[in-house]
């Protein structure tokens, strides 16, 4: 095919403006991280898809580009830092170096086919507290997810929740409910008030307590901790996927914006999957979408 | 500000209807009469758009909220939120095919993904041929052995002396919101959801006998 032009959907090189700016992006975000006491630590572009196969769900299986290389085993591009990185450090970690704070960054290669336009190599740059399950470590991560906002000149929103509530309140009619943001029959009679509040908007920690107490204990923690106006609890914000996040989870904007610039949470299972068990915390900013 | 997608065609006249009833200042037929698309009323900007390109404003957070029947929301994969799904409007996705038509090799439809989904779900396999429109004509003129298109009435199959073999989704118009407009305008969002919600219902009572 002719194709003098054109790139493969999704991917386009920087040129010289654009370079320079993710540069200057990059390295603002690097020192910053630094200063907060991470290190870097550098990822593989590609892997064997099979030890992510058991907690892979099907769509992060449909957004990976895989093929099957010349020694005839199945590889994917990075698509996902997260369960990557606890693939490298799971089986080195040493109780006595917990906790570890990492960073990263560099491209993931998605394949998201329902969002026309949207680029499918993205640059990201995340950070993860690995080996300590405080509330502390939550809030940590969240002020200094905020502190990146700010530092790019914008106001952060940052918006959290806990994904064990959703989870506590057991049947997937719950979570289809919290999802679409309207209720369905299936949804059984015993959790239709606390789901109706959660879709109106009206629920507080309390009304989630008898399903989820230690979730509803952590979220006060945290509320408490938490008090300026930039960060803000919405109970009802529920991922379509169960996925490997286990406890909080957020998404950041900026400038009171439509596009979210991170998102991250708390995966206390991912690590044990990889041989050794260790609770983290983390989130990804894609650069792109920063100025 | 806030920005709303309003379906241009079938479903244009019933979704302005709810928000008028809603209390919205919406375009009149006046203004509607211009080539304009986009109208500004108060701190509101609405926006006329083919049906099938809401899920995509909307996704992708060119408009805030917009009105959308499912099956352009399940052709796009859109992710938005539904939180209100209207009584108008309501109609099937079927399968056609002429009556003695040959066993289902070729699906003539607007709607490929639907069309694939449904084939899955049914263990079934044949060619998907998509098409811009006028459907039906690919079973009338043998360009395909079947067909999967929207009915409301049923009014075009009968014509077309067509017949209806199986039903692939049941369809109603839904209210639809960006996620992420949903969280850093969570107030305003909730308080029009509130406003259209009980706009519906104060509608269907009104139908009562």
């Amino acid at each position: 095919m002719a194709a003098k032009l054109r790139y493969p959907t999704g991917v386009r090189p920087l040129l010289i403006e654009e370079t320079a700016r993710r540069r200057r992006v990059e390295a603002r975000f690097v020192g910053a991280l630094e200063r907060a006491g991470f290190a870097e630590v550098v990822l593989p572009i590609i892997d064997y898809a099979d030890p992510y196969a058991p907690f892979a769900d099907r769509n992060s299986v449909r957004q990976s580009y895989r093929f099957v290389d010349r020694e005839g085993d199945l590889v994917g591009i990075r698509s996902d830092f997260t369960p990557m990185l606890a693939r490298a450090l799971a089986p080195s970690i040493s109780e006595d170096e917990l906790p570890l704070r990492i960073f990263y960054r560099g491209d993931v290669i998605r394949f998201e086919a329902s969002r026309l336009g949207a680029n499918r190599e993205l640059f990201q740059i995340g950070a993860e507290i690995v080996g300590d399950g405080s509330v502390e470590a939550d809030v940590e991560m969240l002020r200094l997810a905020a502190e990146l906002v700010r530092d790019s000149g914008a106001r952060p929103t940052i918006v959290y929740n806990d994904t064990s509530i959703v989870t506590s309140l057991g049947s997937s009619a719950v979570r289809a409910a919290l999802v679409a943001k309207r209720m369905n029959d299936s949804v059984p009679g015993d959790r239709r008030d606390v789901v109706g509040k959660l879709i109106g908007g009206a629920a507080t920690i309390d009304d989630v307590a008898p399903f989820a107490p230690d979730a509803a204990a952590r979220l006060r923690a945290i509320a408490g901790a938490l008090i300026d106006g930039d960060f803000v609890l919405h109970l009802d914000d529920v991922d379509e996927a169960v996925g490997y996040y286990t406890g909080i989870r957020f998404r950041v904007y900026a400038n009171g914006g439509r596009r979210k610039v991170a998102q991250g949470g708390r995966y206390d299972n991912l690590y044990a999957r990889f041989g050794t068990a260790a609770a983290a915390i983390g989130f990804t900013f894609t650069i792109d979408d920063l100025d | 500000m806030m920005r709303i997608a309003i379906p241009k065609g079938r479903l244009q006249e019933k979704a302005l209807a709810v928000f008028r009833a809603a209390g919205y200042d919406v375009p009149g037929e006046d203004d509607l009469a211009t080539r304009k698309l986009v109208f500004k009323r108060g701190d509101i900007e609405w926006i006329f758009v083919k049906d099938c390109d809401v899920p995509v404003y909307v996704e992708h957070g060119a408009a805030d909220v917009g009105v959308a029947g499912l099956d352009q929301i399940l052709e796009h994969d859109c992710g938005a939120y539904q939180p209100v799904e209207f009584d108008f409007g309501r109609c099937r996705m079927m399968l056609i095919a002429a009556p003695g038509a040959p066993p289902l090799t070729k699906i003539a439809t607007k709607y490929p993904r639907m069309a694939r989904q449904y084939l899955e779900s049914r263990g079934l396999r044949a060619e998907i041929v998509p098409l811009g429109g006028s459907v039906e004509l690919a079973a009338v003129l043998q360009l395909t052995t079947h067909v999967i298109d929207l009915v409301e009435t049923g009014e075009t199959v009968r014509v077309h002396k067509l017949e209806l073999q199986d039903e692939v989704a049941q369809i109603s118009p839904r209210l639809i919101v960006g996620k992420n407009v949903f969280h850093t305008e969570q107030k305003r969002i909730r308080e029009l959801i509130a406003r259209i919600e009980e706009a519906k219902n104060a509608s269907l009572q009104s139908q009562l006998p």
